[in-house]
Order: structure tokens, then sequence, then C-alpha cells
């Protein structure tokens, strides 16, 4: 730790060369690459304890051309910090009751070195422990329960950040690890929360299984695990898929939907989660007798596709992972912790180098620099796709391949296909699955069209019984920062904030306990429907930022949610 | 000038040699190097450099001929240095004169050497006198100083130690050797005569110590302004412990404070305790020491009963309307004169002949510690020369063994103290626990052993009113400057709704949603209609957006949330209307004696933890049960039945309480 002052600062503020906020898999990664390099680093992180306000599906890859995995960073990482390698993966096509189920394991091989389950908390605090260690060497360190409420200027220029905690620091770099909801890159004005289209909502449940149930019941070996990803018509249209993963000794089920989709169909999405833990294919897995829901989360995932943002960077500032909008949808799999990693390394490595050559300004535009050249830009963000969204998600275009699946020749076309198991191979091209077009037609149509055409019914009855949405928030853990909510709702007009009664993932229609309520004021003969708020069952996914008008920020440091498993 | 090479002796010939045979201009510039070599004369050089500078003018030439004369002369700044000394010393010595003899009749001069102790300094005064006047009186006025000075020198027999010349470490070892007071004596003069270093002062005092030690057992102990005169010394006028030595210290003393005129709880819970300490404390020393209340401020001795009531056996009191509202110079200056009773401490005065007390100063006193109790207990305790121990949440007397050298005076020692006060009190954020105790050291004593308590600490006791105390006015005229603040202006912030001491709690929640205002109406006449109820309301009606009407808005408001995030409260009889029964909500109630539940749905969350639950619309059931209470005839069977809704006992679940015997269909705690 050093109090000389920052370049260019006017006031007398402590002083680190670099300034990470945020300790998940990005920051983690960013931090232990300076602090390799000698950098004097210090993480500041609002959780009590990194990975308590982390949530991913999750399943984190090695890509094989990648320049940075997170084994490479932090050796023991696999053995110390993940549940389970997975070695199969499938994905199932539902109508009904009918289910047709291909193998996904080409696609889910193609450029993976590994890929392991994790749960969030086990994982970043691990993460944080090995931070801790790097940067407490160079005079830095972790800070917990410190929240990273702004950026530090000093004639307009960003130098540091400000805190609810602390002083405000300065840095000659700042990594902006915050995550999905990034208020940094807000503030910086490389992000934005405005159109539902960019970005997905996942919402998952951690279910217990007894001890041996997940080897007995999947038939596989104990470093042996499975992804299951469901699609069809169990959505009740709503455009977005399930998933299963198994981890150690627990599952993680769950869905992913595109945001404007839930806005648009007004959809309950705990609703959607009880629809795919109560379908019938699940009853193989899971039973209602020793039903155990761990936990219940939600997260919003940025459609990289759209918002991967081409310059991360803004003066002293560098952005990694969700922050910069860093998350590959390959299709029904989603990568984005890996992506994080390789960001962060090349921030650390852009700073050294740019250190070394005694301009540490040049730090992101070489960080910029390397995101090209070391293809992580064309993965997250594909040319392609691109070029090809205005043909394939035109209305017309769409509506026409739905019909054209619907019809005699279609599904003709979709026989010979599938005897010639070209659409195995199709899921499995990655190409295909980079560019597939944000319609019903991948989600709903076709895998209905299949199932309902060469599907299998299911015998099995599901008897699992899911929580209600307020024995869900019942069983969270929350540090509630009482007289200081986190979101202010700037329009409590229905217009305005309304899709969020259903669209937040702790809000229902006629649920009084959640965030979001619908209500009626009658005053003076004539009535308004407004909502309410309430801001203590929050889980910080940030959707109601991006559907109704809200002030949103993070709790201060260590306050809000607390999620065990994440 | 011995050196062979250096030219000074022989330089003349070689210096009409030209160039000693090289002409620069012949040479590259690293043949010139090598050549320059052999070359010890700097005007030899001297005259290359202006060969090369009228001919080639080559800048690296120059630069290796000039490198070579820097080489073979010394530098022009080392050659003045060795030519100054004379000079130097002259000047220093004409500057150093301790006076100037010619400044000086000779009547004059001869008080004036008295002050010139050093025989070298009288040696440069008589040089100038020499160089000067050279009076002869003035020679021989100045040889017989020096021979007298000169001699006393002798005299110490120590000449060999010069302290001005000597390091700490020095003087350390020097005195090792010496046994001799009067030497020793004799050298720490010298050291307060010159320099005055504290640590050589305090190594020649040791040494006497050590060697007088030996002889008598008594050590005369410094006070500390002189022991230490380098320091300030804040508290020097605070002498008033030590002309108590062997002070009688007597009572429990306990500040209870007022906050607007009212006496505060934790003025009560303190008298519990202090009563608790002294009862058991005149049972193991066989006592008869009382607590005293101290009440100060504006019409406070009507309190006086009260805080017999509760523990007090006498109450000093002292009322003055200027007193109204805290003062911090004022408060403490009556404390402070209540507890030596009149006592002046700097005229070594003890306290004044009273009935009620026979002793110096009070041995126990406790404040409370909230804002003006911490900050009252420091200054008192500060101007009774005794200690604080702040924020205590833990108070018990007991003998204690203590080996503190600072205490026993001895290292190695150990001694008894007795009748110790322990003070517990949290450190580090409440993970440790500290135990605080005030003891006296071996020269000084520390009473009273004061504490500031936080309240709550302590239970409130019962008040018995048949306790018989005495109450003592205390006298004083208050200076006007003690009341130099005053306050102008003032404001009460409210502290919120206190819904935890109630008999029955109503609880209000979103099922009012159909007709908020009227909902909070029959909520707030349900517990009208009991002696000690009130209203509270569920986290969703402080954070929904219902329009109420005024007379009942601020009775949804956050101050009567319960909840994990509001108040817990565990009344006898909690009524939860239109609740649904989110854990958080129940987390606030869940210790209620008895649990009624109004709700239109039966599956509703809060069947689980309710012992009646009846399924109806509040708006209808609670009107009928409001009218229930007020006949005298409260079974919920009928209520419900009027209400039009029916009853059951809620469900078995595992934190059902109450589920045989108490359920007879009525809520016995109603009344």
């Amino acid at each position: 730790m050093s109090t000389r002052n920052g370049q260019g600062g006017g006031e007398e503020y402590e002083h680190y060369e670099a300034v990470v906020v945020g300790c998940g898999p990005g920051g983690a990664a960013a931090a232990a690459t300076l602090a390799r390099n000698g950098v004097e680093t210090l993480v500041l992180e609002r959780g009590a304890e990194a990975g308590s306000k982390n949530v991913s599906g999750g399943v984190i890859y090695a890509e094989k051309s990648a320049p940075y995995t997170i084994d490479d960073l932090f050796p023991d990482f696999r053995a110390e910090a993940t549940e389970r390698p997975i070695t199969h993966n499938y994905i199932h096509n539902i109508a009904g009751e009918k289910v047709k189920t291909f193998d996904l394991t080409e696609i889910h091989e193609n450029d993976t070195e590994w890929a392991d389950a994790v749960l969030r908390r086990r994982m970043d605090s691990w993460l944080e422990t090995r931070v801790h260690e790097l940067t407490r060497e160079t005079g830095g360190g972790v800070l917990t329960g410190v929240r990273a409420s702004g950026l530090l200027r000093d004639d307009g220029e960003i130098i540091g950040v400000t805190t609810d905690e602390l002083e405000p620091i300065t840095a000659d770099l700042v990594v902006g690890a915050d995550g999905v909801n990034s208020e940094l890159a807000r503030e910086a004005g490389l992000m934005d929360w405005e159109e539902p289209d960019e970005w997905f909502q996942g919402v998952k449940a951690v279910i217990s299984m007894p001890e041996g149930a997940i080897e007995d019941r999947f038939d596989i070996a104990e470093d042996e695990g499975e992804t299951h990803l469901f699609s069809g018509d169990l959505y009740e249209g709503v455009r977005g898929g399930g998933f299963l993963y198994t981890n150690a000794e627990t599952l993680s089920i769950g869905n992913v939907f595109h945001l404007d989709s839930i806005v648009e169909e007004r959809a309950e999405v705990s609703e959607l989660l009880d629809t795919l833990l109560t379908h019938p294919l699940l009853a193989q897995w899971i039973a209602g007798d020793e039903y155990e829901e761990l936990e219940y989360s939600a997260k919003l995932v940025p459609d990289s596709k759209k918002v991967a943002h081409p310059s991360p960077t803004e003066d002293r500032l560098v952005l990694v992972g969700d922050a910069a909008g860093q998350m590959q949808a390959q299709g029904p799999l989603i990568k984005g912790m890996n992506h994080a990693v390789t960001a962060g390394a090349l921030v650390g490595e852009a700073f050294a180098v740019a250190r070394s050559r005694g301009d540490r300004s040049q730090a992101g535009e070489r960080y910029v620099q390397s995101l090209y050249d070391e293809g992580v830009m064309e993965k997250i963000r594909p040319a392609l796709y691109d070029r090809s969204r205005s043909v394939t998600e035109d209305r017309r275009a769409a509506s026409f391949a739905d019909r054209l699946v619907g019809s005699s020749v279609g599904r003709a076309g979709l026989d010979a296909m599938m005897r010639a198991g070209i659409v195995e191979r199709l899921y499995n091209s990655p190409r295909m699955m980079q560019v597939l077009p944000d319609t019903a037609t991948p989600y709903a149509t076709l895998p209905t069209a299949i199932a309902k055409r060469h599907g299998e019914p299911i015998a099995e009855e599901n008897t699992v019984s899911p929580p209600s949405l307020e024995e869900r928030i019942g069983e969270l853990t929350y540090d509630t920062d009482i007289g200081n909510p986190h979101i202010v709702v700037e329009d409590e007009s229905w217009e305005a904030s309304g899709a969020a009664v259903t669209a937040c993932p702790v809000s229902a229609k006629d649920f009084g306990g959640g965030c979001y309520r619908e209500e009626v004021v009658k005053s003076n003969g004539h009535e308004e429907r407004v909502v309410s708020f309430d801001s203590q069952p929050c889980v910080e996914c940030g959707t109601c930022a991006i559907v109704a008008d809200t002030h949103w920020e993070h709790p201060r440091g260590g306050k809000g949610v607390e999620f065990e498993q994440g | 000038m011995t050196d062979p090479n250096n030219a000074n002796d022989d330089a003349e010939p070689s210096a009409n040699e030209e160039n000693v045979g090289i002409d620069v201009g012949e040479h590259t510039i690293e043949e010139l190097e090598t050549e320059l070599q052999d070359v010890d004369d700097p005007r030899v050089l001297e005259g290359l450099l202006d060969a090369e500078k009228d001919g080639k003018r080559r800048q690296g030439a120059q630069e290796a001929i000039q490198e070579r004369m820097d080489a073979v002369s010394p530098p022009a700044a080392a050659v003045d240095a060795e030519e100054e000394p004379k000079e130097a010393k002259y000047r220093e010595n004409a500057e150093e004169l301790t006076l100037d003899p010619s400044e000086y009749e000779i009547a004059e001069l001869g008080p004036a050497l008295q002050d010139v102790g050093a025989p070298e300094e009288l040696e440069a005064i008589r040089e100038a006198e020499q160089d000067g006047e050279d009076r002869d009186p003035v020679l021989t006025l100045l040889d017989s100083r020096i021979e007298k000075v000169e001699a006393e020198d002798e005299d110490t027999g120590n000449e060999e130690i010069d302290l001005a010349e000597m390091s700490v470490a020095d003087v350390a070892n020097a005195v090792r050797g010496i046994d001799d007071v009067a030497e020793l004596e004799d050298l720490l003069d010298q050291e307060e005569a010159g320099e005055d270093r504290d640590p050589v002062g305090k190594q020649i005092r040791n040494r006497i110590e050590s060697v007088e030690g030996s002889d008598e057992e008594v050590e005369e102990r410094l006070p500390p302004e002189e022991e230490h005169p380098h320091l300030d010394h804040p508290t020097a006028d605070k002498q008033y412990v030590k002309a108590l030595e062997n002070g009688e210290y007597r009572d429990t003393w306990v500040y209870c404070e007022t906050q607007a005129g009212e006496l505060i709880d934790v003025s009560v819970e303190m008298l519990g305790k202090a009563r608790e300490l002294m009862d058991s404390y005149n049972e193991t020393y066989d006592e008869d020491e009382r607590v005293v209340a101290v009440l100060i401020g504006d019409d406070v001795s009507r309190h006086a009963e009260t805080c017999i009531a509760y523990g007090a056996d006498v109450v000093v009191y002292h009322e003055d309307e200027r007193l109204e509202r805290y003062q911090h110079k004022a408060y403490t200056e009556l404390f402070c004169d209540m507890a030596r009773w009149g006592g002046a401490p700097l005229d070594g005065k003890g306290p004044d002949e009273a009935d009620w007390r026979d002793y110096d100063e009070p041995r126990y006193t406790v404040f409370p510690a909230t804002n003006n109790g911490r900050d009252l207990s420091a200054q008192v305790q500060a101007e009774l020369d005794s200690g604080l121990a702040s924020d205590c949440s833990g108070l018990y007397i007991e003998d204690t063994v203590i080996s503190n050298p600072v205490k026993t005076g001895q290292p190695g020692a150990k001694k008894d103290f007795e009748r110790v006060l322990h003070m517990k009190r949290p450190d580090f954020s409440g993970f440790e626990y500290s135990t605080i105790l005030c003891l006296d050291n071996p020269t000084r004593e520390f009473h009273p052993q004061g504490a500031s308590v936080i309240p709550g600490s302590f239970p409130v006791p019962e008040a018995d009113g048949d306790r018989d105390g005495e109450v003592i006015e205390h006298d004083l005229r208050i200076d006007e400057e003690w009341l130099r603040v005053s306050v102008t202006d003032y404001d009460r912030i409210d502290e919120g709704v206190d819904l935890t001491g109630k008999d029955v709690i109503v609880c209000m929640g979103r099922g009012i949603g159909d007709d908020p205002t009227r909902g909070m109406e029959l909520g707030l006449e349900l517990a009208d209609a009991f002696e000690n109820a009130d209203v509270g309301v569920t986290r969703g009606i402080v954070t929904g957006s219902y329009q109420f009407d005024g007379h009942v808005e601020q009775y949804t408001e956050e101050d009567r949330q319960i909840g994990e995030t509001g108040q817990i409260v565990e009344p006898d009889v909690y009524v939860a209307a239109g609740v649904s029964g989110a854990i958080q909500h129940k987390v606030g109630m869940d210790d209620s004696e008895t649990v009624i539940a109004i709700n239109t749905d039966p599956d509703a969350r809060v069947r689980d933890f309710t012992d009646y639950f009846i399924e109806g619309d509040l708006f209808d059931v609670l009107p009928t049960l409001t009218e229930a209470v007020e006949s005298g005839n409260p079974d919920v069977e009928a209520v419900a039945a009027d209400g039009g809704a029916r009853t059951d006992g809620g469900r078995e679940t595992d934190d059902s309480r109450g589920i045989d015997g108490e359920r007879d269909g009525t809520t016995e705690d109603e009344r």
C-alpha cells in the first residue's frame, strides 16, 4: 500500500497501481495476473465473501484455443473449486409428454480442453483466498464487504473509484469486473440497461441429492458428469430453454429465457422453473418424497452477440467479463466464465507490458487489441451473426420458417434430415449454433416438431412439488440494509414498471411478498393501477433495472442477499 | 611534496620544453590519451590544451587533456581547504569570544568573568585583551580567574569524565564504576548545568539510587513533573488522591440520568445492579455500605422515591431550573462536589462534616453509557483523579491477586487487592470481553473505581415501595461560568413506537387491500378494546402503495413494522389479520404466546404457525371480534360464526404450540 498521489490526481488519496472491482473469475484472473507481474493490486469485493453475490448456471469451460484458462492461472482449481467434470451432454426436445433426445457431446467437446460443473460460492471463495495470497505479496490484497459505488474522476478523466465504505482510491488501472449489472460500466457510459432484447434471464434452483443418487440415476462414475438441455413446448412460447447440471452432491436445474420474451409473454419465471422441475422427463432424476431445494437464484446474462462491448475501456478503466458483455451463447450452450478469465488475464498482461514500456495509459488499448488478436471478440460477437441477423430475425422470415417447420413439406424435410442424422449434426455445429437467430424457431417450434414426430412418450410420473415463491424467498439469507433500499422505483405507474411484477424472479402477480406488487389505488373516485416495491426479497439479478423505471444500484458492502450455493 | 611525479619542485625546466615532445595535432584522440599518461605537469598539460584549442579544436582531445589535468592536480577546492585553516581558526575564535574585554571597565569585568567557567574561553579573552588594550590589571584578573577555574576542575577529581563529550551509553558505562554518591551528584549537576540530556540524567540518577539503595530502603519519589521535566503534565493540579493517602472510601454511587425530566430506564437498571452488588458486598465483608443515587437537574427530587424503591439507600440531589438540560461543566462540578462533599483537593481539605457520610470519596461510581452519561463519566472520573471503564456490560466485586509490578511496586511480587470492582466490557466489536480493574498503585490511590454501563445490560428490578431511604439535598452555588453553554433551541427526535411491551398486538397485513383505511380502522378498534394493546403492520403494508386517510396513515409506517427488519414482539395474544405469513414476518412474532390468524386463504402460510386460524375476511371478522372482547365474551367459535367464517386450530406443524389443553375454543389470555 502506498499513499502517493495518482498521476494527475488532485487530492491526496490512497493509491494502488491497480484496483480490481469484483472477485469473480474475471476479477480474480486480472488480479492474479497483475500480482504475478509485481503490480500492486487491491481487489474490492462487495460480498461478505467472494461468491456470496455470484450466480451462474454453472459450467466453466477451458477452451483449447484460449490464451489463458482458469487452471493456468490457478493450479489445483479443478481439484479444489469445482463440482464435477462434465463428460456427457444431451438436449431434449419436448412436445407435451413426448421427448426426442440428441447427444450434444460433439459440440460440447469442440475446442474444449475440459469443462466442470461449478457452484459459485465454493468456487469464488476459493479463488478469493488464492487472489488474496497473490495480491498480498504486492502490497495489496482482497477487501470484502466493500462496494465500489462509482468512478473517481479528475478533470473528467477516470483516475480511481469511490466506495461506500472507504475513502476514494486512485489507481493507474481500474478493472471493472463488477458483473452483469456493472455500475462502473454504466457510469463510464460503456453500458446501459435499457433494451430487454439484449439480455437473457437465468433462474435456477440447486437441489440436494441423496448420497450416491447422482451416480445411480445418471449412470455415471464419480469423475463423470452430465449436462441436459431442454427445449420445446413446455414454456408456453417463452423463448429460451432449460438446463440440468450435475454437481458433486446436488443438481443445478434452471431456465434461461430471452428477457424481451419474458416481458412480452408476461411470463412468471418462477412458475416456468416449476414447469421444468415437475416435467415427467425429470422424474428419472428427482423424486417428490426426497425433494429438497437448497437455493433459488437468478441472474441476468448479456447477449454478447449484441452487447459485447467492442472497446471495453475508457481512460484508466477496463471492463472484463459480464461487465463488458463478454458472454457467448453458443445456441443452448452458454459460455461466460471462461471468457471473463481470458479477458482478465489479458488485462493483467496488457498493464504489465504497458508499465514496462513506461506508459501505463496504454493498458486499455493493448487489452482491447489482444481481445481481437486472441480471437475472444470473434467468439463472443461473431461478425457472421451481425450479418445474418437482418435476415434470420426478420419477422416475416421467422414466421415463414415457423410455418415451414409446421407444414407437410417441412415435416417431410425434417423427417429426411432426421433419418440422415442431419439435425443432430446441425445441433453439433458450432458455426450454426453461434449464429442461431433469436426467434421462436430454434427454441420452440423446431424442437416441438421434432419431438412430436420422432419423440418417445415418457412413462414416469413426476411427483415433485416445488416450494412456493414465498418459501423460496424465505429460505434465502438476507442482510437487509434497513432504511437504505438499493433500488428506487422512479415511476410507479403500471405502464412504466408493471413488467417487473412478472419478470422479477421474486415477484408474481397476486403475490404480496415479493419485490414488485400490483396495486390498485382508489382516490377521488378513480382507480389507478400502480406497482409497489420492497427491496428486501431482492436477489440482485438486475432484471428490473431493464424492464422497470428504476434507479438501480448494488446494495452496500456485505448487505443484501447472500447466496450459499450460487 | 615528496611525490616524484609531482611537478612542483622541478617544474620549471620542463615547462619550457614545449609539450614534452607531444604535438597534439599529430595524434588521434586515442593515441593522445595514451601519451598523456606520461605527462604529470599541469602547466605542460595546459600548454597542450591551448595548442589543441588553437589547432584542431577537437572536443574529444580537449576532454582527454582536461581529464589528465584533473588527475594530476588536486581539485581547486581541496587546495583551498589546505590553505584555509589558520585564518578560519582565527575567525572562529573571534566570533566565539564569550565576552569582549574591550567593552568592559575593570570593575565590571570581575563579576562578568564569574559566568565564564571554561579555561579555554578565558584564555581566548586574555589573548584578545593582549591583542587589544593590553591592560595589566585586566590580564592579572584573567590570570587569577583562569587559575581558579582550572583548580576547580581538578577538585572534582573526574577530569576523565567530561559528560559533554560522552554518549548516553558511555555515561552509563562510566557511572557504573562510581560508588560515591557525592561524586555522582556532581556529575548530575554538571549534566544539568550543561546539556541537560534527560536519558543521561536518568542514568546517573539510577546509579545514585542503586548505590543509595544498598544503604537505605526508603527511596525518595520524585513528583512526575520533576522526574520528567520535558513532558507536559496536564493533570499536575490533580493531587487530591495523594493528599488522601489512606483515604476513606465507601458506598456505590449511581448517577441516575433524567431526560426531558424523566428517569430513563438504564438509571433504574443500574440501581438494581448496584443494590445486588452492595448486598453481597456487605455480606462478604461484613460492612454496611450503601447505594447512593445521584440526581442532578431541574425538579429532580420527585424521582427520589423511585430511586429508593429500586434500591437506593441514599438519594443526593441538586436541583436548579438552569439545569433543565444536561450541561457538561455544571454537572461535572456538581457531581464532583457531591463526591468530595465540599472537600477542596488542592488545599488538602477533607469533606465537610455531614450526618450521612463520613468518608472522603465514593468507593465505586456507576454511570449510564448514554451520550450524556459517557460525557459526564469521563470528566468526573478524571477530575477525581481516577480511571474509567467505559461501556461495560457486566459488573462484580471480588478480591484478586495481581503480579503487575506497576501495581505491586516490586517485580516478581504478588499483591492481594480486596473489594475490586470487576468491569466487563465488549472489545473488538463484541468478539472479545475484557475485564477492567481500577487498582491503586503503591504511591497513588485510584478511587472511585468507575464504570459506565451500556443501557439494557441489566434487568429492570422489581420496585419495592416499602423501602426506606434518606434524601439529601446538595447545596452549592452554581458559578455562572459553568453555564457558559446555553441551549437556544432543540428538537426531540421521535423515538418511534415500541410494541415490545404490549400484551396484545393486532397486526395488519395486505388483506386490507380492498379498503386500506377501513382495514386499519378495524385493527385499531380491536386494539382499543384491550387494555395494553397496539397495532402493528407487515412489511407489505409499509412498502405498499396504499392510499391511507390521514388519521390512520401514522399507523402504517415503518416504526410499526413487525418482522425481521422491524420489531420483534412476543405478546400474550397476537392477532394476524390479512397476513400471509412470510418467513421474515414469522421471525418477528413467533414467540407470541397465542397467535390468532384471520385470512381468506385457507392455505396461507401463516396457518402453519397459528394457534387459531379463522378463515374469513378481516372486514367481517374484526368487528365481531372487537364486539366480543368489549362484551367480555371472547369466544372464538362464536366470533367466527358471527363473522361468517370458520375456525380451526391451525395446522399441526413442528412449531405449533399449545395444541392440547390450551385450546378450548377461547383465547384465555384476553382480558
